[in-house]
Protein backbone atom coordinates (compact mmCIF):
# COMPACT_ATOMS: atom_id res chain seq x y z
CA UNK A 1 0.00 0.00 0.00
CA UNK A 2 3.08 2.53 0.47
CA UNK A 3 3.67 2.81 -2.86
CA UNK A 4 -0.09 3.03 -4.06
CA UNK A 5 -1.41 6.04 -5.81
CA UNK A 6 -4.01 8.14 -5.99
CA UNK A 7 -6.64 7.51 -9.44
CA UNK A 8 -7.27 11.34 -9.84
CA UNK A 9 -7.59 14.42 -7.61
CA UNK A 10 -10.92 13.61 -6.67
CA UNK A 11 -9.81 10.80 -4.77
CA UNK A 12 -7.25 12.77 -3.04
CA UNK A 13 -9.84 15.59 -2.04
CA UNK A 14 -12.07 12.98 -0.69
CA UNK A 15 -9.77 11.09 0.99
CA UNK A 16 -8.46 13.83 2.69
CA UNK A 17 -10.55 16.64 3.31
CA UNK A 18 -11.71 15.87 6.82
CA UNK A 19 -8.56 15.93 8.10
CA UNK A 20 -7.03 19.19 6.74
CA UNK A 21 -10.50 20.64 8.07
CA UNK A 22 -9.99 18.73 11.13
CA UNK A 23 -6.38 19.94 11.48
CA UNK A 24 -6.91 23.51 10.75
CA UNK A 25 -10.06 23.31 12.99
CA UNK A 26 -7.72 22.67 15.82
CA UNK A 27 -5.33 25.51 15.12
CA UNK A 28 -7.44 27.92 14.91
CA UNK A 29 -10.53 27.40 16.78
CA UNK A 30 -13.54 28.49 14.38
CA UNK A 31 -15.60 27.36 11.26
CA UNK A 32 -14.88 30.14 8.96
CA UNK A 33 -11.41 30.58 9.34
CA UNK A 34 -11.03 27.02 9.50
CA UNK A 35 -13.13 26.42 6.13
CA UNK A 36 -11.08 28.79 4.34
CA UNK A 37 -7.76 27.81 5.29
CA UNK A 38 -8.85 24.42 4.04
CA UNK A 39 -10.09 25.48 0.44
CA UNK A 40 -6.41 27.25 -0.08
CA UNK A 41 -4.88 24.28 1.11
CA UNK A 42 -6.71 22.21 -1.91
CA UNK A 43 -6.50 25.15 -4.33
CA UNK A 44 -3.04 25.74 -4.04
CA UNK A 45 -1.76 22.16 -3.19
CA UNK A 46 -4.06 20.01 -6.00
CA UNK A 47 -2.65 22.10 -9.33
CA UNK A 48 0.81 20.88 -9.37
CA UNK A 49 0.66 17.40 -7.62
CA UNK A 50 2.45 14.95 -9.30
CA UNK A 51 0.27 12.51 -11.10
CA UNK A 52 2.71 9.53 -9.64
CA UNK A 53 2.71 10.43 -6.00
CA UNK A 54 1.83 7.61 -3.61
CA UNK A 55 -0.82 8.14 -1.09
CA UNK A 56 2.09 9.13 1.79
CA UNK A 57 3.57 11.34 -0.39
CA UNK A 58 0.58 13.06 -1.18
CA UNK A 59 -0.25 13.53 2.46
CA UNK A 60 3.10 14.61 3.24
CA UNK A 61 2.68 17.38 0.28
CA UNK A 62 -1.02 18.41 2.01
CA UNK A 63 0.57 18.66 5.56
CA UNK A 64 3.18 21.03 3.71
CA UNK A 65 1.09 23.11 2.18
CA UNK A 66 -1.36 23.40 5.23
CA UNK A 67 1.66 24.52 7.43
CA UNK A 68 2.68 27.32 4.96
CA UNK A 69 -0.98 28.49 4.78
CA UNK A 70 -1.72 28.67 8.65
CA UNK A 71 1.56 30.30 8.46
CA UNK A 72 1.16 33.41 6.47
CA UNK A 73 -2.64 33.55 8.17
CA UNK A 74 -0.88 33.86 11.59
CA UNK A 75 1.23 36.07 9.94
CA UNK A 76 -1.16 38.67 8.50
CA UNK A 77 -3.63 38.54 11.48
CA UNK A 78 -1.03 38.82 14.12
CA UNK A 79 2.26 39.46 12.69
CA UNK A 80 3.76 36.30 14.48
CA UNK A 81 2.13 32.53 14.80
CA UNK A 82 0.03 31.90 17.25
CA UNK A 83 -0.52 27.79 16.66
CA UNK A 84 2.07 26.06 14.12
CA UNK A 85 1.51 22.46 12.27
CA UNK A 86 4.68 20.34 13.57
CA UNK A 87 6.92 18.91 10.91
CA UNK A 88 7.92 15.48 12.99
CA UNK A 89 5.37 13.22 10.69
CA UNK A 90 7.20 9.69 11.88
CA UNK A 91 3.73 8.05 9.62
CA UNK A 92 2.54 10.05 7.38
CA UNK A 93 -1.01 7.45 7.81
CA UNK A 94 -3.95 9.90 8.34
CA UNK A 95 -4.66 8.33 12.06
CA UNK A 96 -0.84 9.82 12.38
CA UNK A 97 -1.81 13.20 10.86
CA UNK A 98 -4.89 13.55 13.34
CA UNK A 99 -3.62 12.56 16.40
CA UNK A 100 -2.97 15.49 18.86
CA UNK A 101 -1.79 15.79 22.21
CA UNK A 102 -3.80 19.39 22.68
CA UNK A 103 -6.88 17.97 24.13
CA UNK A 104 -5.40 15.33 26.82
CA UNK A 105 -3.36 18.90 27.63
CA UNK A 106 -6.27 21.01 28.10
CA UNK A 107 -7.82 18.60 30.25
CA UNK A 108 -4.11 18.45 32.06
CA UNK A 109 -4.38 22.13 32.90
CA UNK A 110 -7.68 22.26 33.90
CA UNK A 111 -7.39 19.69 36.57
CA UNK A 112 -4.47 21.69 37.82
CA UNK A 113 -6.50 24.70 37.90
CA UNK A 114 -8.26 26.25 41.23
CA UNK A 115 -12.03 24.58 41.19
CA UNK A 116 -13.82 28.28 39.99
CA UNK A 117 -11.31 28.78 37.21
CA UNK A 118 -11.56 25.15 35.80
CA UNK A 119 -15.48 25.51 36.07
CA UNK A 120 -15.35 28.83 34.08
CA UNK A 121 -12.89 27.70 31.21
CA UNK A 122 -15.25 24.24 30.88
CA UNK A 123 -18.57 26.26 30.98
CA UNK A 124 -17.63 28.53 28.58
CA UNK A 125 -15.23 26.62 26.09
CA UNK A 126 -16.10 22.67 26.73
CA UNK A 127 -19.78 23.28 27.26
CA UNK A 128 -20.67 26.02 25.26
CA UNK A 129 -22.85 28.20 27.67
CA UNK A 130 -22.43 32.04 27.12
CA UNK A 131 -21.18 34.02 30.01
CA UNK A 132 -24.17 35.02 31.55
CA UNK A 133 -25.78 30.94 31.90
CA UNK A 134 -21.94 30.16 32.98
CA UNK A 135 -22.44 32.98 36.01
CA UNK A 136 -25.82 31.51 36.59
CA UNK A 137 -24.45 27.87 37.03
CA UNK A 138 -21.78 29.33 38.86
CA UNK A 139 -24.10 31.87 41.09
CA UNK A 140 -21.79 34.87 40.72
CA UNK A 141 -22.29 38.22 38.49
CA UNK A 142 -21.98 38.19 34.65
CA UNK A 143 -19.06 40.75 35.31
CA UNK A 144 -17.97 38.61 38.20
CA UNK A 145 -17.92 35.53 35.47
CA UNK A 146 -15.83 37.40 33.12
CA UNK A 147 -13.30 38.50 35.34
CA UNK A 148 -12.97 35.01 36.35
CA UNK A 149 -12.68 33.59 32.69
CA UNK A 150 -9.96 36.05 32.03
CA UNK A 151 -7.84 35.56 35.03
CA UNK A 152 -8.67 31.32 34.10
CA UNK A 153 -7.06 31.55 30.73
CA UNK A 154 -4.43 33.51 32.00
CA UNK A 155 -3.26 30.61 34.32
CA UNK A 156 -4.05 28.12 31.88
CA UNK A 157 -1.78 29.56 29.62
CA UNK A 158 1.11 29.82 32.12
CA UNK A 159 0.83 26.27 32.83
CA UNK A 160 0.56 25.50 29.47
CA UNK A 161 4.02 27.19 29.21
CA UNK A 162 5.71 25.36 31.83
CA UNK A 163 4.56 22.15 30.93
CA UNK A 164 6.86 23.02 27.72
CA UNK B 1 0.36 42.15 31.77
CA UNK B 2 -2.71 40.87 28.95
CA UNK B 3 -5.43 42.64 28.43
CA UNK B 4 -7.81 43.75 25.94
CA UNK B 5 -6.84 42.13 22.76
CA UNK B 6 -7.23 38.78 24.53
CA UNK B 7 -10.55 39.11 25.67
CA UNK B 8 -11.67 40.52 22.38
CA UNK B 9 -9.87 37.32 20.70
CA UNK B 10 -11.62 35.39 23.10
CA UNK B 11 -14.70 36.71 22.80
CA UNK B 12 -15.10 36.40 19.12
CA UNK B 13 -13.94 32.45 19.35
CA UNK B 14 -16.73 31.59 22.31
CA UNK B 15 -19.04 33.28 19.44
CA UNK B 16 -17.47 31.44 16.46
CA UNK B 17 -16.15 34.46 14.49
CA UNK B 18 -12.92 34.82 12.43
CA UNK B 19 -9.72 35.91 14.22
CA UNK B 20 -9.57 39.25 14.23
CA UNK B 21 -6.69 41.40 13.62
CA UNK B 22 -4.57 41.97 16.42
CA UNK B 23 -0.67 42.82 17.40
CA UNK B 24 -0.01 39.97 20.66
CA UNK B 25 2.89 40.40 22.72
CA UNK B 26 4.88 36.91 23.77
CA UNK B 27 2.20 36.38 26.83
CA UNK B 28 -0.72 37.48 24.79
CA UNK B 29 0.14 35.28 21.96
CA UNK B 30 0.35 32.32 24.85
CA UNK B 31 -2.92 32.88 26.31
CA UNK B 32 -4.60 32.76 22.38
CA UNK B 33 -2.73 29.49 21.68
CA UNK B 34 -4.56 28.47 25.11
CA UNK B 35 -7.66 29.62 24.30
CA UNK B 36 -7.80 27.93 20.58
CA UNK B 37 -6.92 25.06 22.07
CA UNK B 38 -9.75 24.49 24.69
CA UNK B 39 -12.05 25.74 22.30
CA UNK B 40 -10.88 23.13 19.99
CA UNK B 41 -11.49 20.28 22.61
CA UNK B 42 -14.86 20.94 22.56
CA UNK B 43 -15.81 17.32 21.45
CA UNK B 44 -17.95 16.90 18.03
CA UNK B 45 -17.30 20.46 16.62
CA UNK B 46 -14.55 19.63 14.25
CA UNK B 47 -16.26 18.07 11.81
CA UNK B 48 -16.50 19.60 8.20
CA UNK B 49 -19.82 21.36 6.88
CA UNK B 50 -21.27 18.90 4.19
CA UNK B 51 -21.88 22.21 2.13
CA UNK B 52 -18.49 23.57 2.85
CA UNK B 53 -17.46 20.08 1.52
CA UNK B 54 -19.49 19.91 -1.10
CA UNK B 55 -18.96 23.87 -2.39
CA UNK B 56 -15.39 23.44 -1.98
CA UNK B 57 -15.19 20.24 -4.62
CA UNK B 58 -17.37 22.56 -6.93
CA UNK B 59 -14.76 25.31 -7.05
CA UNK B 60 -11.48 22.68 -7.43
CA UNK B 61 -13.59 21.00 -10.20
CA UNK B 62 -13.89 24.40 -11.50
CA UNK B 63 -9.87 24.91 -11.21
CA UNK B 64 -8.77 21.50 -12.43
CA UNK B 65 -10.63 21.90 -15.21
CA UNK B 66 -13.08 18.96 -14.47
CA UNK B 67 -16.55 18.01 -14.16
CA UNK B 68 -17.73 17.91 -11.14
CA UNK B 69 -18.28 14.65 -10.88
CA UNK B 70 -15.46 12.97 -12.82
CA UNK B 71 -14.52 10.25 -11.65
CA UNK B 72 -14.06 7.83 -14.77
CA UNK B 73 -13.39 11.07 -16.54
CA UNK B 74 -9.88 10.92 -14.74
CA UNK B 75 -7.10 12.93 -16.50
CA UNK B 76 -4.77 10.61 -14.03
CA UNK B 77 -4.97 7.51 -15.81
CA UNK B 78 -7.77 5.02 -15.72
CA UNK B 79 -9.91 4.62 -12.64
CA UNK B 80 -12.06 2.01 -11.63
CA UNK B 81 -10.23 -0.82 -11.68
CA UNK B 82 -9.73 -2.82 -8.81
CA UNK B 83 -6.50 -1.92 -7.04
CA UNK B 84 -7.70 1.60 -6.66
CA UNK B 85 -11.34 0.45 -5.55
CA UNK B 86 -9.44 -1.12 -2.63
CA UNK B 87 -7.01 1.70 -1.77
CA UNK B 88 -9.66 4.04 -1.53
CA UNK B 89 -11.72 2.02 1.53
CA UNK B 90 -8.75 0.81 3.20
CA UNK B 91 -7.35 4.75 3.29
CA UNK B 92 -10.86 5.55 4.65
CA UNK B 93 -11.35 2.73 7.07
CA UNK B 94 -8.18 4.06 8.84
CA UNK B 95 -9.87 7.00 9.88
CA UNK B 96 -13.06 5.31 10.88
CA UNK B 97 -12.81 5.03 14.64
CA UNK B 98 -12.41 9.10 14.20
CA UNK B 99 -15.19 9.47 12.04
CA UNK B 100 -17.46 7.30 14.52
CA UNK B 101 -16.76 9.22 17.47
CA UNK B 102 -17.75 12.54 15.90
CA UNK B 103 -20.61 11.32 14.43
CA UNK B 104 -21.96 10.31 17.64
CA UNK B 105 -20.97 12.90 19.61
CA UNK B 106 -22.59 16.14 17.74
CA UNK B 107 -23.61 18.72 19.36
CA UNK B 108 -24.99 20.18 16.47
CA UNK B 109 -28.13 19.02 14.72
CA UNK B 110 -27.27 16.49 11.88
CA UNK B 111 -26.82 17.34 8.76
CA UNK B 112 -29.34 16.00 6.21
CA UNK B 113 -27.92 15.43 2.26
CA UNK B 114 -28.54 18.46 0.38
CA UNK B 115 -29.32 17.16 -2.53
CA UNK B 116 -33.07 18.30 -4.28
CA UNK B 117 -33.84 14.69 -5.69
CA UNK B 118 -31.78 12.19 -4.23
CA UNK B 119 -31.96 8.58 -5.83
CA UNK B 120 -35.00 6.62 -5.39
CA UNK B 121 -34.89 3.97 -3.07
CA UNK B 122 -34.97 0.62 -5.08
CA UNK B 123 -36.39 -3.14 -3.94
CA UNK B 124 -34.02 -5.68 -4.58
CA UNK B 125 -35.48 -8.44 -6.97
CA UNK B 126 -33.11 -10.91 -7.68
CA UNK B 127 -33.87 -13.15 -10.80
CA UNK B 128 -34.25 -16.09 -8.21
CA UNK B 129 -35.43 -15.34 -5.73
CA UNK B 130 -36.58 -17.32 -2.48
CA UNK B 131 -37.77 -16.82 1.04
CA UNK B 132 -35.21 -16.94 3.96
CA UNK B 133 -35.51 -16.95 7.49
CA UNK B 134 -33.86 -13.99 9.13
CA UNK B 135 -35.13 -14.70 12.96
CA UNK B 136 -38.17 -15.02 15.37
CA UNK B 137 -40.96 -12.71 15.10
CA UNK B 138 -40.55 -12.72 18.90
CA UNK B 139 -36.82 -11.61 18.99
CA UNK B 140 -37.73 -7.93 17.39
CA UNK B 141 -40.19 -6.18 19.38
CA UNK B 142 -41.75 -2.33 18.49
CA UNK B 143 -38.78 0.09 17.17
CA UNK B 144 -36.38 -2.99 17.67
CA UNK B 145 -33.73 -3.77 15.04
CA UNK B 146 -31.49 -6.46 14.09
CA UNK B 147 -28.82 -7.50 11.41
CA UNK B 148 -29.21 -10.43 9.38
CA UNK B 149 -26.36 -12.47 6.91
CA UNK B 150 -27.93 -14.62 4.06
CA UNK B 151 -24.29 -15.18 2.44
CA UNK B 152 -25.35 -13.38 -0.84
CA UNK B 153 -26.93 -10.61 0.67
CA UNK B 154 -27.06 -8.83 4.21
CA UNK B 155 -29.03 -6.52 5.65
CA UNK B 156 -30.94 -5.53 8.95
CA UNK B 157 -34.69 -5.88 9.87
CA UNK B 158 -36.92 -3.31 12.00
CA UNK B 159 -40.14 -3.63 13.15
CA UNK B 160 -41.78 0.37 12.95
CA UNK B 161 -45.17 0.53 13.78
CA UNK B 162 -46.30 -3.17 13.04
CA UNK B 163 -44.82 -3.84 10.02
CA UNK B 164 -41.49 -5.45 9.78
CA UNK B 165 -39.39 -3.74 6.95
CA UNK B 166 -35.01 -4.65 6.00
CA UNK B 167 -32.53 -2.97 4.03
CA UNK B 168 -29.43 -3.72 2.82
CA UNK B 169 -26.19 -4.02 5.10
CA UNK B 170 -24.02 -2.52 2.48
CA UNK B 171 -22.66 1.37 1.87
CA UNK B 172 -24.01 2.77 -1.30
CA UNK B 173 -21.01 4.35 -1.48
CA UNK B 174 -18.16 1.85 -1.80
CA UNK B 175 -19.74 -1.66 -0.40
CA UNK B 176 -18.40 -1.13 2.97
CA UNK B 177 -20.47 -3.10 5.47
CA UNK B 178 -22.83 -1.01 7.75
CA UNK B 179 -22.94 -1.39 11.26
CA UNK B 180 -25.88 -1.31 13.48
CA UNK B 181 -25.97 2.14 16.05
CA UNK B 182 -29.05 0.62 18.18
CA UNK B 183 -29.16 3.51 20.63
CA UNK B 184 -29.69 5.97 17.54
CA UNK B 185 -31.52 3.82 15.32
CA UNK B 186 -28.48 4.07 12.94
CA UNK B 187 -27.27 2.27 10.09
CA UNK B 188 -22.89 3.27 10.31
CA UNK B 189 -20.80 3.01 7.32
CA UNK B 190 -17.48 2.42 8.69
CA UNK B 191 -15.67 4.03 6.03
CA UNK B 192 -16.66 7.42 5.44
CA UNK B 193 -19.39 8.66 8.29
CA UNK B 194 -21.95 8.35 6.10
CA UNK B 195 -25.42 7.15 8.08
CA UNK B 196 -28.56 5.43 7.03
CA UNK B 197 -31.65 5.40 8.47
CA UNK B 198 -33.06 1.94 9.63
CA UNK B 199 -35.13 2.12 6.24
CA UNK B 200 -32.61 3.32 4.70
CA UNK B 201 -32.42 6.33 3.77
CA UNK B 202 -29.30 8.16 3.79
CA UNK B 203 -29.25 10.52 7.38
CA UNK B 204 -25.54 12.15 7.22
CA UNK B 205 -22.56 12.02 5.11
CA UNK B 206 -19.46 13.74 4.19
CA UNK B 207 -19.30 12.83 0.82
CA UNK B 208 -19.37 15.47 -2.14
CA UNK B 209 -22.35 13.95 -2.93
CA UNK B 210 -25.00 12.24 -1.17
CA UNK B 211 -25.42 8.81 -1.63
CA UNK B 212 -28.39 6.73 -2.45
CA UNK B 213 -30.76 5.54 -0.13
CA UNK B 214 -30.29 1.60 0.59
CA UNK B 215 -32.03 -1.14 -1.31
CA UNK B 216 -34.88 -3.07 0.74
CA UNK B 217 -35.71 -6.49 1.06
CA UNK B 218 -39.07 -8.01 0.32
CA UNK B 219 -39.75 -9.04 4.37
CA UNK B 220 -43.24 -11.34 5.25
CA UNK B 221 -43.72 -12.91 9.10
CA UNK B 222 -45.36 -16.19 8.75
CA UNK B 223 -46.08 -18.47 11.58
CA UNK B 224 -43.34 -16.41 14.25
CA UNK B 225 -40.94 -16.63 11.61
CA UNK B 226 -39.04 -13.66 9.78
CA UNK B 227 -38.87 -13.78 6.10
CA UNK B 228 -36.61 -11.81 3.64
CA UNK B 229 -36.86 -12.32 -0.37
CA UNK B 230 -33.25 -12.85 -1.42
CA UNK B 231 -31.60 -15.31 -4.11
CA UNK B 232 -31.63 -18.98 -4.55
CA UNK B 233 -28.13 -20.08 -2.95
CA UNK B 234 -26.35 -21.48 -6.02
CA UNK B 235 -26.76 -24.91 -6.41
Amino acid sequence: MTDASYPDWDAVYRDNVSWVYRLMYSKVGNQPDAEDLTAEVFMTALKPLRVSATVPEVRKYLKMTARTVLASFWRDRMGRQITTIDDDVPDESEREVLESDAPDRVRQVLTTLPERYRRILELRFLQAFSVREAAGQMGVSVANAKVLQHRAIQMAAQMNQEAL
Amino acid sequence: MSGRPVRRFVDGLLQGRRIARARPDDVEAQEMKTAIEMRAARTGSDSPREDFVTDLHRRLAEQMGDAPQGESRSSWGPSGTRRQVVIGTGLAAASAATGIVVGRNLLAPPRAPTEASPPAQGVLDPNAGAWHAVGASADLPKGGAMAFDLGSVNGFVHRADAKVEAVSGVCTHQGCKLWLDAPDSRLRCPCHSTSFSLEGETVTHQLPTAPPPLPKFEVREINGVIEVLAPTKPA
